[in-house]
C-alpha cells in the first residue's frame, strides 16, 4: 500500500469521526495538494511532493497530523 | 477580517473617502471664516474711516456755520476789533455753553499777525497771550482764507477751523478758531456701528509733562506708560488689552490695515487700525477699531458641526449601501462559485454553477459551469476511478 493511500484512508476516517461534510472537506484538500483524493489508489505511486502537500492539507483543514 | 480582501480594500478606500472629505469640509471652512473675519475686518476698517471722514466734516460744517454767525454780529466784531477783552469775553461767554453742548469744546480768538497771540480762550478765560504757531496758524496767515484740518495739541487731537475776522471795514482784525475733541468722535462712532474704538496718538507729538497735568485736570488715570509708542486719547471700552498695537502708527498705510483675530472670553473679535492725519498731512495718531464678531464665528461653528455631522452620516450610509450591493452583486456569487467548485474537486460532479444574470460576474458564472462540465466530463472517462467514488455519495 502506498503512503499516499494510506493518509487518504487516515483523512476520511477522521471526516467521518467528525461527522463533517465529506465533499467539501474533500475538495478542499483536493484543491490543496492539486490532486483529486478519488484518484489516489493503493497502487498510487508515492511523491515526496504529493505527500507533503497532502500531510500540509490535512494539518491545515482537518488539525491532522499524518 | 481578511486584509487583503476586497472588501476590506473597498472599507479602507471609503474610510480614507470619509477622512479626506471631512478634513476638506473643515479646511475649507476655516479658509471662509479666515477669508469672511478678513473681510468683516477690513469692512470695519474701512466703514470706520468712512464714517470718521462724514463726522470730520459735518463738524467742520457746524463749526465754519457758527463761525460766520459769529462774524456777522456787529458787537462781538466791534469788540473784538477794538481788542476789548472784557467785553468780548461778556458777549460771548453765553454763548460758549451752548456750544459746547454742540460738542465745541475749543474757542479762541488770535490776534493778527505778526504776533498772533491767543487774546481770549473761552475754554479756559483765563488763560491767554500765548503763541501756538502750530500750521493751521501759519496756513491762515499765510491764504487769510478759512483752514480746516485736525490739530494735535500738547494736550489732545481735535478737528478745528481757523478763519480771518474782519471789522466793518472788510480788514482782518484778528482769527476766530472753534475745535472739537476728535475723542468725542468714537463714541457717535460706536452708537452708530456696535463697535469699539480707541483714539490713539502718537507720542513723538505729545508733549509727557503736558499729558501729566491734563490728565489731572481731566480726572483720567495717566496711561502714558500703557504702550510704548502711543498714547490711548479716549477709547470705548474699558478694556484696554483690545488695543494691543506693536507697529509704527506713523507707517500706517492710509486705508488702515486689518489686525489679527482674537478670542476674550467667549467672544471672538477682530481688529484694524486707520491713520488719523493732521492738518499738514503728518499722521499723529490712529483709530482703533475692534468688531466684536462672535455671533459670526458661533454661526460658523454650528455649520461646521451641521456639516460634520451630516458628512460623516452620509458616507457611513453611502458605505454600507456599496457595501451591501458589492455583497449582493459580487462576493454571495463568488462564494457560491467557490463553494460549488470545492464540492466539483470533492467528488459531488452534480453540483451546478447557476447563472443569474449576465453581467461581468454572471459571464464568469457561465464560464465556470462549462469548464465544470468538461471537468466532470473528464473524470467520468476514468471510469476505473468514477464509479467507487459515485457510489460513495
Amino acid at each position: 500500500m502506498s503512503q499516499l493511500h494510506d493518509m487518504k484512508l487516515r483523512i476520511e476516517a477522521k471526516i467521518q469521526a467528525d461527522g463533517l461534510d465529506a465533499v467539501a472537506v474533500k475538495g478542499k484538500i483536493g484543491l490543496r495538494t492539486g490532486k483529486l483524493l478519488a484518484f489516489i489508489k493503493p497502487d498510487t505511486p508515492d511523491t515526496p511532493e504529493q505527500v507533503v502537500k497532502l500531510k500540509a492539507a490535512a494539518k491545515e483543514i482537518l488539525n491532522l497530523s499524518l | 477580517m481578511k486584509w487583503n480582501s476586497i472588501r476590506t480594500k473597498v472599507l479602507a478606500a471609503l474610510l480614507g473617502c470619509l477622512i479626506l472629505g471631512l478634513s476638506g469640509i473643515l479646511a475649507l471652512m476655516h479658509y471662509s471664516f479666515e477669508r469672511n473675519s478678513f473681510a468683516l475686518a477690513s469692512d470695519s476698517v474701512a466703514g470706520a474711516q468712512k464714517l470718521f471722514t462724514i463726522l470730520e466734516t459735518r463738524e467742520i460744517s457746524k463749526m465754519t456755520a457758527a463761525s460766520e454767525v459769529l462774524i456777522a454780529n456787529p458787537q462781538i466784531r466791534d469788540a473784538f476789533a477794538a481788542k476789548d477783552r472784557t467785553h468780548l469775553l461778556e458777549l460771548t461767554a453765553p454763548l460758549y455753553p451752548k456750544l459746547k453742548a454742540e460738542g465745541i469744546t475749543n474757542w479762541m480768538f488770535h490776534t493778527s499777525e505778526p504776533e498772533m497771540v491767543v487774546f481770549l480762550r473761552l475754554h479756559n478765560s483765563p488763560k491767554f497771550g500765548d503763541v501756538l504757531n502750530r500750521h493751521i496758524d501759519k496756513e491762515v496767515v499765510r491764504t487769510h482764507a478759512i483752514v480746516t484740518g485736525n490739530e494735535l495739541a500738547k494736550a489732545g487731537f481735535a478737528v478745528r477751523i481757523l478763519r480771518p475776522f474782519n471789522d466793518s471795514h472788510g480788514n482782518v482784525t484778528g482769527y476766530v478758531e472753534f475745535g472739537e475733541e476728535l475723542g468725542q468722535f468714537i463714541h457717535t462712532m460706536r452708537d452708530q456701528t456696535g463697535n469699539e474704538y480707541g483714539l490713539l496718538l502718537n507720542k513723538k507729538y505729545v508733549d509727557r509733562q503736558f499729558w501729566a497735568d491734563s490728565s489731572k485736570v481731566w480726572k483720567r488715570r495717566d496711561n502714558w506708560d500703557d504702550n510704548p509708542n502711543f498714547v490711548v486719547a479716549d477709547q470705548t471700552t474699558d478694556s484696554a488689552n483690545i488695543f494691543r498695537f506693536a507697529g509704527d502708527l506713523s507707517i500706517l498705510p492710509n486705508q488702515g490695515n486689518v489686525l489679527e483675530r482674537f478670542q476674550s472670553g467667549d467672544s471672538v473679535f477682530v481688529r484694524g487700525i486707520f491713520p488719523v492725519h493732521n492738518a499738514e498731512g503728518k499722521t499723529v495718531g490712529a483709530m482703533f477699531v475692534v468688531r466684536d464678531i462672535s455671533s459670526f464665528y458661533l454661526s460658523m461653528r454650528r455649520t461646521q458641526r451641521t456639516l460634520v455631522i451630516l458628512s460623516v452620516a452620509s458616507l457611513v450610509l453611502g458605505t454600507i449601501l456599496i457595501l451591501m450591493l458589492l455583497n449582493r452583486l459580487v462576493f454571495r456569487r463568488l462564494e457560491r462559485i467557490i463553494v460549488v467548485a470545492t464540492r466539483v474537486v470533492g467528488g459531488d460532479y452534480r453540483s451546478e454553477i447557476p447563472v443569474s444574470s449576465t453581467d461581468e460576474v454572471g459571464q464568469f458564472e457561465c464560464l465556470f459551469e462549462q469548464f465544470r462540465q468538461v471537468f466532470v466530463d473528464v473524470v467520468s472517462q476514468a471510469s476505473s476511478v468514477q464509479e467507487p467514488e459515485m457510489q460513495e455519495k
